[in-house]
């Protein structure tokens, strides 16, 4: 390859991680990134372990964060029911790990159904709602009552009679920990033979694990808004009716995109579970629902940055609030309806195109 | 037989009652109200403290409404005039509220408030034993949506209402006062999710979610309806729910008895987009236009 060629390749993965798509961008953005990067990485040097199987908690609901930022900042789909995906994931491969863990001895294919499963459901809703050309309204609160209908569901599998395999649903105890069973789900488990590798929920390891994920998810979304697809993603946002006058089949992009946001909810399900080694109906509750919401309402839909760093914050502050007394979800509930009113757009992405502003304004100052 | 048209009529004005006031405020302003449920909560609340205070039955009930209209006006002015023709903005902003006031209601007034008994008493027919109360429900909820259509078609506020949903810039030109039009309308809508909430109260355990189980159920009815008409609309809407829901409770389980209604209401959407109503409406021209 001439020096050329590995130029223009540079310059165009440059141009896909730093394109115009994410507001969080520019040398003084990748310097605070690097930052984070580094604090983060050295950080269960400093925690105890108990801090450290909470912050990867706290990471594991960045995907989620990042799968509904996607779909709505980005394509303009607004779903109520995303936890429905991270549930059915935790519960797919809650079923498959308990049913094939000591066969195999890995998860693998636990991993693989915990992730193909929500996926195919949403492909399953996406085609009923998109090709059906249902409003946008109608998406959401079909979304929310979906959801809701898996939580009835799982609620009423107490009796004997729900196994599949050797996985009982438990009813409203769930899967693992609650139920009488002694059959959790198993801790996520690589390899074959003699001696697998399992990360533990609890491990520094894990922490890793999530960690190096997250980081890997969020730049290949920023690839992903910034490339071809980003654009008409924009584009079916800001005018459907005329993204599809130009030829797009607007319905098979938005089917493709709410399908990623679902796999997105997936990965953090399967973490969840493998993470705690249990999962009950709550996961499909409207809180679960609606916390999304919030995190990526307040922070800022259309910035993958703000979402992430929003769901960590506000994952960070339920749980301070939640140590203080009861009233968490009031406080929670009051900041999205505040800054649905104040900051349409979310608080941080204001906050954040105020500092660039300011930033931009003292520059050609520091210079002359 | 009996028993299941006794059902039907049950399950039908369930229906009605949590959507009665959801067409007024979706269905005819276009407004989206997540804590609609919310609404029916406070009725519900409002109809336990009074009876409790000493305060007859059907006007603990009342009581319920007014105080659900109270909110539901305070909640207009001060949030979701804000949302009007944002419908996603308003969907998570009033969802946001919705949290709060179940939330709420749960830190101050704890997981139950003592649900008001039952009146009328019951009558069997051979071995079923039926509660008058039930019967009761539908007619109101029937009464509920005849004064609506009379107050929307036959009174001076009704016009200038319907006036303002259909062209608000020309009904301002006309002198009409058109953000406290919207106030109205939405108190009315208020005042009839209280009430329904209200009816509730007299039949199962009241608590901070009650809510969260009737506000889906609501923008189902209201949007398998349609808003072409919103009174044939709900009316087409609860018949044909209501028989379907009825059919697969009965025959197998609540749950699927919800599924089946979900699904049906997904049909009908899929066939017409814009509900029942508008695909009535259509017809009707097609057959004058012969």
């Amino acid at each position: 390859m001439t020096t050329a060629a590995r130029n223009a390749g540079a310059r165009r993965v440059i141009g896909l991680l730093d394109g115009p798509n994410e507001p969080a961008r520019g040398l003084v953005f990748w310097l605070l990134f690097g930052v984070a990067l580094i604090v983060a990485a050295a950080a269960p040097a400093f925690m105890s372990r108990f801090e450290i199987l909470n912050t990867s908690n706290f990471l594991i609901n960045g995907f989620v964060a990042l799968g509904l930022g996607l779909i709505w900042g980005f394509a303009g789909i607004l779903s109520l029911g995303q936890a429905a995906f991270v549930g059915i994931a935790g519960y797919a491969y809650g079923i498959i790990g308990i049913n094939l863990i000591e066969i195999h001895g890995n998860t693998d294919l636990a991993i693989v159904g915990g992730l193909l499963v929500p996926t195919a459901v949403a492909a399953m809703l996406g085609f009923i709602m998109f090709y059906a050309r249902l409003r946008g309204v109608y998406v959401a609160i079909l979304m929310l009552v979906v959801t809701l209908l898996f939580e009835t569901f799982l609620n009423q599998t107490a009796g004997p009679g729900w196994f599949i395999g050797d996985a009982h649903l438990g009813g409203n105890n769930g899967l693992g920990r609650f139920s009488g069973v002694i059959r959790k789900p198993p801790s996520l488990t690589f390899g074959y033979g003699e001696e697998p590798h399992v990360f533990e929920g609890k491990s520094t390891e894990f922490y890793y694990l999530v960690l190096g994920l997250l980081v890997i998810v969020y730049l290949g979304l920023r690839a992903l808004v910034n490339s071809r697809l980003g654009l008409v993603l924009i584009a079916v946002r800001e005018d459907a009716p005329r993204t599809e006058s130009l030829g797009y089949d607007i319905r098979l992009i938005q089917l493709a995109i709410f399908c990623l946001g679902a796999f997105l909810s997936a990965i953090s399900g399967v973490l969840y579970v493998s993470w705690g080694n249990f999962i009950t109906p709550a996961a499909f509750s409207v809180y679960n629902n609606i916390l999304p919401v919030i995190w990526v309402a307040v922070a800022g839909r259309t910035s993958l940055t703000a979402t992430v760093v929003g769901a960590l914050v506000l994952v960070w502050l339920s749980q301070r609030l939640a140590v203080e007394g009861d009233f968490a979800l009031v406080v929670l509930g009051s900041v999205l309806v505040v800054s649905m009113m104040v900051a349409p757009r979310g608080l941080l992405l204001a906050a954040g195109e105020a500092a660039a502003r300011l930033l931009a304004r003292s520059r050609p100052a520091a210079r002359g | 037989m009996i028993g299941f048209l006794y059902q039907y009529a049950d399950t039908m004005a369930v229906l009605a009652l949590t959507a009665v006031g959801l067409i007024v405020i979706f269905g005819m302003m276009g407004v989206i109200n997540m804590a609609h449920g919310e609404l029916m909560m406070t009725g519900a609340y409002a109809t336990s403290f009074a009876y409790y205070a000493g305060i007859p039955t059907l006007i603990a009930i009342l009581i319920g409404g007014i105080a659900a209209a109270v909110v539901g006006i305070v909640i207009e002015r001060v949030v979701i005039r804000r949302f009007y023709g944002q419908l996603l903005a308003s969907l998570v902003a009033t969802w946001g509220l919705s949290l709060v006031m179940s939330q709420g209601a749960l830190l101050i007034f704890g997981p139950q408030v003592p649900s008001v008994p039952t009146p009328f008493g019951s009558f069997t027919v051979g071995e079923q034993s039926y509660s008058y109360y039930r019967i009761v429900m539908f007619v109101v909820a029937a009464a509920m949506i005849g004064g609506l259509w009379s107050l929307f078609n036959y009174t001076h506020f009704g016009v200038r209402a319907r006036a303002t949903m259909e062209n608000p810039e020309m009904a301002r030109a006309l002198g009409t006062n058109v953000r406290s039009i919207y106030t109205l309308t939405f108190g009315i809508g208020s005042l009839m999710a209280g009430i329904a909430g209200g009816m509730f109260a007299l039949t199962a355990t009241i608590g901070p979610f009650l809510g969260q189980y009737y506000t889906p159920q609501a923008f189902i009815t209201v949007v398998v309806g349609g808003a072409a008409d919103i009174f044939v609309g709900l009316v087409a809407s609860v018949l044909s729910l209501g028989a379907v829901r009825t059919i697969f409770t009965s025959q197998f389980n609540i749950l699927i008895g919800h599924v089946a209604m979900l699904v049906v209401a997904l049909a009908i959407i899929r066939f017409m987009p814009s509900g029942i109503s508008d695909w009535i409406e259509r017809r009707r021209q097609r057959v004058r236009n012969r």
